[in-house]
C-alpha cells in the first residue's frame, strides 16, 4: 500500500513538470483528485483492508491529497501568467466593493439640534419643552410684547381662535419654565415654530428654533458673551470670531444680534455673507425686567440672559444648503447626504 | 432707511469713509446693510429696528453718528416760532383763520395737527442739489413743493403733506373718521372705499387725504397750483397701521407714523418745509401757524444707578463715561449724586423710559464688542430627562436598522387622508388665518405626511423607503389641545418585520410589560385584517398594519403610529445583573395542528397557564399550511426551552412538563400534536 502511494506521488511529480497550461493542470487535478481519480480509487480500497489498518491508511490518503494539492498549486503558480485566465482556480478579488448594511440617517435638522444640545449640555443647560399651540399670553404678553405690536396680527401669527395661537417663537418656553421653577434656571428649548410666511427658498411657514435661558444672581452681559462665545467656538470652530450688534427684542434689554465671521471666506467677504465677512446666527440679550415681573421673579435680585437661533439657518450655513424647502420634502437623495 | 452720505455730513462732521462710518454705525445698532455709490455720493441702506423711529430721518442718524464717532450736531435753522398766546401770535392766528379753519374731531387719533399757508408759489422742478439727494436715496423728484415735503420727511422723520389750497372746499380742514359710503382717489390713482374706523382729512365736503397714509388726487399739488396748505401732523400709530393694512397702501408716511414720531418735531418740520418751499418755489407764508394740539409731551425722570449698570453689563464703566454717552444721545441730566443720576429722555426717544433702557443706551455706545467675554458662569452638570434619552435611543435604533428620519409639516390640508385620527374621534384644529388651504389644519396623525413623502420619493426615483418621524399630533382639548408626541413609521417591508422591530425597540428600552396585539377595525388607512392595536399594560401604545390598497401603491407599505409618551413612561433603564445560568437548557420542538382561528397569543397564554416553573422560553418557528394540512387548519411550530436555576433537568421531568403542556393545548385549543 505504502508503495502504491509513493508511486502515485512520483507519477504526479513527473507529469506535473510536463504541463504548460492551466487546462493541463486541471486535467491532472481531475486525474488525481477527481471523483474517479487516483486518490478516490485508493479510498475505495479502504473497506477491503483489515480494520486495524484502516485508520492509518486513511491518514496517509489525506496527507497524499494535501501533497497533491500543494504540488499542483505550486506548478500553477509557476505557469506563465498569460496562460492564466480561463479555467483558473477561483481567486478572491479583495478589491470588490464590500456588502454594506443599509444604515439610515437622522434628519439634518435633528443632527443640528442634537449638536447644539450637546454643546449646551456641556455648559450645564437642560433641555426643556413647551406646547406649540399656545396662549397669546405666553407668546406675547408675558414676553413684554405690547398689545398693539405688529407681530400679533394675522399677518405674522397663525391663530386657532382669539387668544390661542401657534407659537411664533420658542421664547414661550422661557415663561413656561420660569413659572414652574425658581432661579437658578439654565435651559435650552428646541422646537417647531410657525409664522404665516409664503414658502420660498428662504422662508417656510414652519421652522425650528432653539431658545436658551440662564437666570441666576449676578449674571451679566459679559457672561452672555462668554457662553455664546464658547458655543460658537465649539460648534463652528475655534478660529471663528464672534461679533455683537445692538438690536431690539421686546423681551430682552439690552438686546444684540450675534454674528460669526463667515466660515466660507474667513471674513474676507463673499456672497454667503453679502460681502460683509459676517453672518448673523442668533439673537440674544439680557432678560427684560418686565419678563421677570410676569413670572414673579425679583428683577433686582436676579438677572439673566436669553438667546434664540434658527435651526434651519444654521444647518443651511453649515452645509451650504440654499433652499429651505429641501428640509421638508424628505427626498432620500437629500437626506442621505448628511 | 436709506441715507445719502453727503447729506448726513451736513449735520455732523466726521473724517470717515462710507465704509468706516458703516462699521461705526453698525456697532451702535444702526446696521448698514448696503453701500451703493451714486455719482459722487453714497447711498447707505440702514436697518432701523422698530424701537428706533427717531432714526427714520437723517437728523436722527446724525445724532447716533455723534454718539458713535463724536463731533457735534448741526441742525438747519428755521423761522423762529412765535411765542404761543402772546399778542403777536393771536394777531397771526386771526389772520390765518381767514384762510382756513382746522378742527380735529378725534384728538385721540390725531393729537396734533398743524397747518401753514404759502401763497404765490411757482411750481416747477426742485433745485439740482435737492433732486440729487432724493435720487440718491431712491426717491423720484416730482416738483419743488412735493420734493420739499419728501426732503423734510427724510431729514426729520416727520411726514408732511402739501394740499393745493384752492381745491380745499369751504376753507375748512376737518380731521374726522370717514363716514359710510365715502371714498377717495389717492394720488397714486387708485379709488378706495373708506370705512368708519379710518381717519381722514376732509375739507368742507369730502375726504382729501387718508390721515398719515396718503393724500387725495383731487387736492394734490399740480403745475397750476399757486397756494399751498402745508399739513404737518401727528397721528396715532395703531390707527395708521390698521388703515394702511386695510387699504393695502404702505407709504413712507405710514411707515413712519406706524412706528411713532417725535411729538416735538412737528413745528420744526413744518417751518423747515415752509422755508424750503419759499426758497425752492418762491412764495410767501401767510402770517400765522395753526397748531391744534391736545395734551403735551410728558417728560419723565429716569434714575440710573451706577451699581446696577455695572451689574447688568458686567464691567466697571466710569460714571463720566456713562454720562457722556447719554448726553451725546441728548439725555438731560436733572440731578446727580456719586452713584445715582437722574435723566430726562429727549422727546424723540419714546423707547427709553426705564433704567434698563438707559443701561442699554450706555452699553451699545460703549460698544458690545468692548465688553469683556467672561467665563465665570458657575459650573453645573446638565440633567438629562427621560424623554430625551428615549427619543435618542429610538432614533439611534431605527437609523441603525436602515430607517431615515423625515420631518414634515404639522399644518396640513383638510383632505380625507389627512383627517385620519387614530387617537380620538374629534377632527383636527383649524387655523383661523391660513395662508393656503393646503396648510390650514393641525394634523392628527403623522402617517398621511409619511405616505406623501413615500409618494414624493417614488416620483423622484426612490421606490422603496423606510422612514420614521417623531413629532406631535394635535388633539382638540379644552383651552389648549392635547399635543401627543408620536413615533410614526412607514416601511416597505412586511408586517412581522416591522412588528419585530417594535418589539426589539421595546426590549431595548427596558419595557418589561408584554406588548399585546388586538384586532382593530378602523379601516381607512390599513388593510382589513392586517392591522393591530398595540397595548402595553392595557394602555394603547399605538397602531400598526399594512397600508390599504386604496393608497394606490404597487406594494402597500407597513404603517405604524406609536404614543411616544407611553413609551417614555414604560421605558426602564435600570439594569440589574442576572446571574448566568449554571445548568444546561433542554429544548423540545413541537408542531401543533390547530384551527385557523387559533391565534399564537392564545397558545402562549395556554402554555403560560400551565405554570411550569422551569419553562424558560417559548420560541415561535413558523406557521405552515400545505398538502399535509387539512383545510381550515394550520400547523404551528415552536420550541420550548426548559432550564432550571438550581439543577440540571432530568429528561423525565421535562417529558412530564411537555405532556402537561400538550394536554392543556389539546383541552383548551383542540390542538393536536403533528407527527414529526
Amino acid at each position: 500500500m505504502q508503495k502504491k502511494i509513493e508511486e502515485a506521488k512520483r507519477g504526479l511529480e513527473n507529469e506535473v513538470k510536463a504541463i504548460t497550461s492551466l487546462k493541463e493542470a486541471e486535467l491532472l487535478k481531475t486525474k488525481y483528485l477527481g471523483r474517479k481519480g487516483v486518490v478516490s480509487d485508493f479510498m475505495k480500497m479502504l473497506p477491503t483492508l483489515p480494520i486495524e489498518q484502516r485508520a492509518a491508511f486513511g491518514q496517509q490518503l489525506n496527507a497524499l491529497k494535501g501533497e497533491i494539492t500543494i504540488i499542483l498549486e505550486e506548478r500553477i503558480a509557476s505557469l506563465p501568467s498569460e496562460a492564466a485566465p480561463k479555467g483558473k482556480q477561483e481567486l478572491f478579488d479583495i478589491t470588490l466593493p464590500g456588502t454594506q448594511p443599509f444604515i439610515g440617517k437622522k434628519h439634518p435638522l435633528t443632527q443640528t439640534i442634537d449638536d447644539i444640545k450637546e454643546v449646551f449640555a456641556g455648559l450645564g443647560f437642560d433641555v426643556a419643552y413647551g406646547p406649540e399651540v399656545e396662549l397669546e399670553y405666553y407668546n406675547f404678553d408675558a414676553l413684554n410684547i405690547p398689545s398693539d405690536h405688529p407681530s400679533r396680527t394675522d399677518f405674522d401669527t397663525f391663530y386657532i381662535k382669539n387668544d390661542v395661537l401657534l407659537r411664533s417663537q420658542t421664547s414661550t418656553v422661557q415663561i413656561r419654565v420660569m413659572e414652574k421653577q425658581k432661579p437658578p434656571v439654565r435651559i435650552i428649548a428646541p422646537g417647531r415654530v410657525y409664522r404665516p410666511d409664503t414658502v420660498d427658498a428662504r422662508h417656510s411657514f414652519m421652522f425650528h428654533q432653539v431658545e436658551g435661558l440662564l437666570v441666576d444672581e449676578g449674571v451679566s452681559f459679559a457672561d452672555l458673551k462668554g457662553v455664546l462665545n464658547q458655543f460658537i467656538k465649539t460648534y463652528f470652530g475655534q478660529n471663528v470670531q464672534m461679533r455683537l450688534r445692538p438690536s431690539f427684542f421686546p423681551f430682552t434689554e439690552p438686546s444684540a444680534e450675534v454674528d460669526i465671521s463667515c466660515s466660507l471666506c474667513s471674513g474676507k467677504g463673499c456672497c454667503v455673507c453679502s460681502y460683509s465677512g459676517w453672518v448673523e446666527i442668533l439673537g440674544a440679550g439680557m432678560v427684560d425686567p418686565n419678563v421677570f415681573h410676569a413670572v414673579h421673579y425679583d428683577a433686582e435680585k436676579y438677572t439673566g440672559f436669553a438667546f434664540g437661533m434658527g435651526v434651519e439657518r444654521i444647518t443651511m450655513l453649515k452645509h451650504g444648503i440654499n433652499d429651505i424647502r429641501l428640509f421638508y420634502e424628505n427626498d432620500m437623495r437629500f437626506l442621505s447626504q448628511f | 432707511m436709506k441715507i445719502s452720505f453727503n447729506w448726513l455730513k451736513e449735520y455732523v462732521y466726521f473724517p470717515l469713509t462710507p465704509q468706516e462710518l458703516s462699521v461705526r454705525l453698525t456697532n451702535v445698532g444702526l446696521v448698514v446693510a448696503d453701500i451703493k455709490q451714486v455719482e459722487d455720493d453714497f447711498c447707505l441702506e440702514i436697518e432701523v429696528t422698530s424701537n428706533r423711529p427717531d432714526c427714520l430721518g437723517a437728523i436722527g442718524i446724525a445724532r447716533d453718528t455723534v454718539a458713535a464717532v463724536g463731533g457735534s450736531l448741526q441742525i438747519p435753522a428755521v423761522t423762529p416760532a412765535v411765542e404761543k398766546g402772546k399778542a403777536a401770535d393771536k394777531a397771526a392766528l386771526a389772520e390765518i383763520a381767514k384762510w382756513v379753519t382746522v378742527s380735529v374731531e378725534d384728538t385721540m387719533l390725531c393729537p396734533r395737527y398743524t397747518a401753514q399757508i404759502i401763497q404765490y408759489v411757482t411750481i416747477g422742478p426742485s433745485p439740482e442739489w435737492m433732486q440729487k439727494r432724493l435720487k440718491c436715496i431712491g426717491l423720484r423728484p416730482v416738483n419743488n413743493v412735493v420734493d420739499v415735503t419728501n426732503y423734510v420727511m427724510m431729514e426729520t422723520g416727520q411726514p408732511l403733506h402739501a394740499f393745493d389750497y384752492d381745491k380745499i372746499a369751504d376753507k375748512k380742514i376737518v380731521v374726522r373718521r370717514a363716514t359710510i359710503g365715502e371714498e377717495i382717489v389717492t394720488i397714486n390713482g387708485a379709488r378706495r372705499a373708506l370705512f368708519h374706523d379710518m381717519l381722514v382729512i376732509a375739507d368742507g365736503k369730502k375726504p382729501v387725504a387718508v390721515a398719515g397714509v396718503m393724500g387725495g388726487r383731487d387736492t394734490e399739488v399740480t403745475e397750476s397750483t399757486r397756494r399751498i396748505l402745508l399739513e404737518c401732523a401727528l397721528f396715532e400709530p395703531r390707527q395708521v397701521r390698521r388703515t394702511s393694512r386695510a387699504l393695502g397702501i404702505a407709504s413712507d408716511s405710514s411707515y413712519r407714523f406706524e412706528r411713532g414720531i417725535d411729538p416735538e418735531i412737528t413745528e420744526y418740520a413744518s417751518r423747515r418745509a415752509a422755508n424750503l418751499i419759499q426758497s425752492c418755489a418762491g412764495g410767501e407764508a401767510v402770517n400765522g401757524f395753526i397748531d391744534v394740539r391736545s395734551g403735551k409731551h410728558e417728560t419723565k425722570k429716569i434714575t440710573l444707578r451706577m451699581e446696577r449698570l455695572n451689574k447688568i453689563i458686567g464691567v466697571e464703566i466710569k460714571k463720566e463715561v456713562a454720562v457722556d454717552i447719554l448726553k451725546r444721545l441728548h439725555f438731560r441730566v436733572l440731578d446727580e449724586t456719586s452713584h445715582l443720576i437722574d435723566f430726562e429722555a429727549p422727546s424723540f426717544r419714546g423707547d427709553v423710559y426705564r433704567e434698563i433702557d438707559l443701561i442699554e443706551e450706555v452699553a451699545r455706545v460703549y460698544g458690545y464688542n468692548n465688553i469683556p467675554t467672561k467665563t465665570s458662569v458657575s459650573i453645573r452638570g446638565s440633567v438629562k430627562n427621560k424623554y430625551e434619552t428615549v427619543e435618542n435611543d429610538v432614533r439611534r435604533l431605527l437609523t441603525g436598522v436602515g430607517f431615515y428620519e423625515a420631518k414634515t409639516f404639522s399644518i396640513v390640508d383638510a383632505s380625507v387622508l389627512q383627517s385620519i385620527n387614530l387617537w380620538s374621534d374629534v377632527s383636527g384644529l383649524d387655523i383661523s388665518n391660513p395662508l393656503r388651504l393646503e396648510e390650514s389644519r393641525l394634523r392628527t396623525s403623522l402617517l398621511p405626511s409619511l405616505i406623501n413623502v413615500k409618494r414624493y420619493n417614488a416620483n423622484h426615483g426612490t421606490e422603496r423607503v423606510k422612514m420614521f418621524e417623531i413629532a406631535k399630533v394635535y388633539l382638540a382639548g379644552e383651552k389648549l389641545p392635547q399635543e401627543k408626541t408620536c413615533l410614526s413609521i412607514l416601511a416597505d417591508t412586511d408586517f412581522l418585520t416591522v412588528k419585530g422591530m417594535i418589539e426589539a425597540i421595546l426590549t431595548h428600552l427596558g419595557v418589561h410589560s408584554k406588548c399585546e396585539s388586538l384586532p382593530f377595525s378602523k379601516p381607512e388607512l390599513f388593510r382589513d385584517g392586517r392591522v393591530a392595536k398595540l397595548l402595553l399594560d392595557g394602555k394603547i401604545l399605538g397602531y400598526m398594519g399594512e397600508g390599504s390598497s386604496d393608497l394606490a401603491f404597487n406594494v402597500p407599505p407597513c404603517l405604524v403610529e406609536l404614543d411616544m409618551d407611553l413609551l417614555v413612561e414604560k421605558a426602564n433603564f435600570a439594569k440589574n445583573y442576572q446571574a448566568l445560568p449554571q445548568h444546561p437548557p433542554v429544548f423540545r420542538d413541537l408542531a401543533l395542528l390547530v384551527d385557523e382561528e387559533v391565534a399564537w397569543a392564545s397558545i402562549e397564554k395556554a402554555i403560560a397557564g400551565t405554570k411550569v416553573s422551569f419553562l424558560k422560553n417559548i420560541n415561535f418557528f413558523d406557521v405552515y399550511r400545505g398538502k399535509q394540512i387539512p383545510a381550515g387548519k394550520k400547523s404551528i411550530a415552536f420550541n420550548l426551552c426548559f432550564q432550571a436555576q438550581d439543577r440540571t433537568l432530568k429528561n423525565e421531568e421535562v417529558d412530564i412538563a411537555q405532556t402537561t403542556i400538550i394536554d392543556v393545548l389539546y383541552k383548551t385549543l383542540n390542538a393536536e400534536l403533528r407527527k414529526q
